[in-house]
């Protein structure tokens, strides 16, 4: 969550000479209250609802990083230990790229297991958004290999 | 020297052999399950590698996986540990098909010693005593019969590729035994992948001695003496000691002989153990070899002064064994004491969760080997054991005393243990004067509530 606005209200209050404060939104609250013998105020943040609303009540971060992770997004994992290649052969064009779009069953990858050659195959139809492993890297068993979003 | 050992194992044992590779200048490769991302094994290795979720049969028993993960890391050898691949002869086949070296005996020792029947006869062979029973499998229900009624009831009929004390039944007279076959068979099956079973003469208040041999490569063989392990709850072990109370030198001596004729039968190689049954006559019998190190190894270390692991490592090494048989001295008393995460007071329950407090004990003639922290929680996955307290004494009753005050010492908080079970056994007095035997607990009923 964005905590910029919070900062500049306890730095507001903390300048005037409100003793109290309480303010109550949608999606969070905060109190403040000063200690007389205390300069600073002391914040104390209470989220009011749980995780489920959380992805459409934050804010939109200011800095343009990457859309929070949410239901929209899948992790394709690997599901054994071996050397993740993203093309059948060498040489070969890579199964996808991003910003493909694959189908439920389509190959992603090959993860090579003892001179044994494994497709991973995709469980959603959805978007390559990320691909997080580089060709002919090791990897172990639950490692992220890509990030899909639903469609 | 390896370079690089992967640990097939978890817990204590595999934080065990970590340390024994660290003194040798090994590099350590460790795996681990999803459930065991926290465990101490993972953070003290050098490297560590997820292998599959948490339960066993899709991690820590992956074959695949392990491989590919040896491969990758680019170990030399393959340390199992006990239990999961350690007695899995075609694993040990496989490392051997990779290039990478299992450190144990070879696959077809493995195999030969993994059927228990086989066992039983192959030893019998080279003048080691076995009880009476069948000499291989029994395929037919008059055939058992005729076996049973042969050497007298009551029998046990025993599952051939079973072990570790599982897959048995006993036959209290003619009438139970058609029954308890078909039951002994369907267990051994469902268990075991075999119906193949065999039958021995049950004893009366045996005495569980097992008989630790050590062997080179070259076929020297020695064996370190034996380990007392009567205290045992649903024939799982729970205390061990060495030596055993009712041993006497002689009889050592005997039992130590048979026990490397027994592995010499069949070219064994590394550590191993020879289990035998003794009666109140002092007469011993031959119940199975396992082909691995055990729980229960540092007692013999304790004892003798050998650090087992890393002889193992050692031995795996092409290195020939320091010593002969007349090198072989033991000094005072050891005992060890599985903790496990367990509510005695509930018929043993397993109990994990995050242990808040272990604080262990300390002193001379005290040994803790664990795979816990404060902090660590115990996944529901594995076995309950999470630590062994090992007490080493001048004599037994030296031993007895300090493992009071050693387990009162020490401090677990957050999971139930077995720890007021040992100190209720440390009082009792048949436990106190070594009058010890395989239905030890139950007879002395020392399973109730606190």
């Amino acid at each position: 969550m964005n905590l910029d606005p919070i900062k500049e209200l306890i730095e507001l209050i903390s300048n005037s000479d409100i003793d109290e404060f309480e303010l109550e939104t949608e999606g969070f609250k905060v109190a403040m209250r000063k200690a007389s013998a205390v300069a600073q105020p002391v914040p104390v943040l209470q989220p009011v609802e749980q995780a489920a609303r959380a992805p459409e009540a934050a804010p939109p971060p200011a800095d343009g990083l990457a859309p929070p992770r949410d239901d929209r997004f899948v992790q394709i994992t690997a599901p054994m230990v071996g050397t993740f290649y993203r093309a059948p052969a060498p040489g070969a064009d890579p199964y996808v790229k991003v910003g493909d779009v694959v189908e439920v069953g389509q190959t992603l990858c090959i993860i090579e297991a003892m001179k044994l050659m494994n497709e991973i195959e995709s469980e959603v139809r959805g978007r390559v958004v990320e691909i997080l492993v580089e060709n002919a890297e090791p990897v172990e068993y639950g490692q992220p290999l890509f990030v899909l979003e639903k469609l | 020297m390896f370079e690089k050992v992967l640990i097939a194992n978890r817990g204590e044992i595999a934080c065990r052999i970590i340390r024994a590779c660290r003194e040798l200048g090994i590099r350590t490769v460790a795996i681990y399950s999803e459930a065991d991302r926290e465990a101490l094994h993972v953070r003290l290795a050098d490297e560590a590698y997820c292998v599959g979720p948490g339960p066993s049969a899709k991690s820590y028993l992956n074959i695949p996986n392990i491989m590919s993960t040896a491969v990758l890391a680019g170990v030399d050898a393959i340390h199992p540990g006990y239990g999961y691949l350690a007695e899995q002869a075609h694993f040990a086949d496989i490392c051997a098909s990779h290039g990478i070296k299992f450190i144990g005996p070879a696959a077809h020792t493995i195999e030969r010693m993994g059927d228990k029947a086989v066992a039983r006869e192959t030893v019998r062979q080279v003048g080691v005593p076995t009880l009476p029973g069948s000499s291989g499998p029994v395929s037919v229900d008059a055939e058992a019969l005729a076996i049973a009624e042969d050497i007298g009831f009551p029998v046990l009929i025993k599952a051939a590729a079973g072990g570790g004390g599982k897959g048995m039944r006993i036959a209290q007279s003619r009438d139970e035994l058609g029954k308890a076959l078909q039951i002994a068979r369907s267990e051994a099956e469902t268990a075991f992948g075999s119906p193949a079973v065999y039958i021995e003469k049950l004893l009366e208040q045996p005495r569980h001695v097992e008989i630790q041999v050590l062997a080179d490569e070259y076929g020297h063989i020695i064996h370190l003496g034996e380990r007392e392990c009567s205290i045992q709850r649903r024939h799982q072990k729970v205390v061990e000691e060495a030596p055993s109370p009712a041993i006497t030198p002689e009889l050592r001596q005997r039992m130590g002989e048979a026990a490397v004729r027994a592995a010499r039968a069949v070219n064994y190689a590394n550590a191993g153990t020879v289990e035998f049954l003794v009666d109140r006559e002092g007469n011993f019998y031959f119940l199975e070899m396992n082909t691995r190190i055990q729980v229960e190894h540092p007692v013999t270390e304790a004892v003798t002064g050998i650090d087992l692991v890393k002889q193992q490592i050692l031995i795996a090494l092409g290195e020939p064994l320091p010593w002969r048989q007349e090198d072989i001295t033991w000094r005072g008393h050891a005992i060890e004491f599985r903790i496990n995460a367990e509510d005695p007071d509930r018929n043993f329950l397993p109990s994990p969760g995050r242990i808040t407090l272990l604080s262990p004990p300390g002193g001379p003639g005290v040994r803790f080997d664990s795979g816990a922290y404060s902090g660590y929680a115990i996944p529901p996955y594995y076995d309950p054991m999470f630590a062994k307290l090992i007490i080493h004494g001048r004599d037994r009753q030296e031993a007895l005393v300090r493992a009071r005050a050693a387990l009162m010492d020490l401090l677990v908080e957050g999971v139930r243990t077995n720890v007021p079970f040992h100190l209720r056994l440390l009082e009792d007095e048949a436990f106190q004067r070594g009058e010890l035997s395989t239905d030890f607990i139950a007879r002395r009923n020392l399973v109730s509530a606190s």
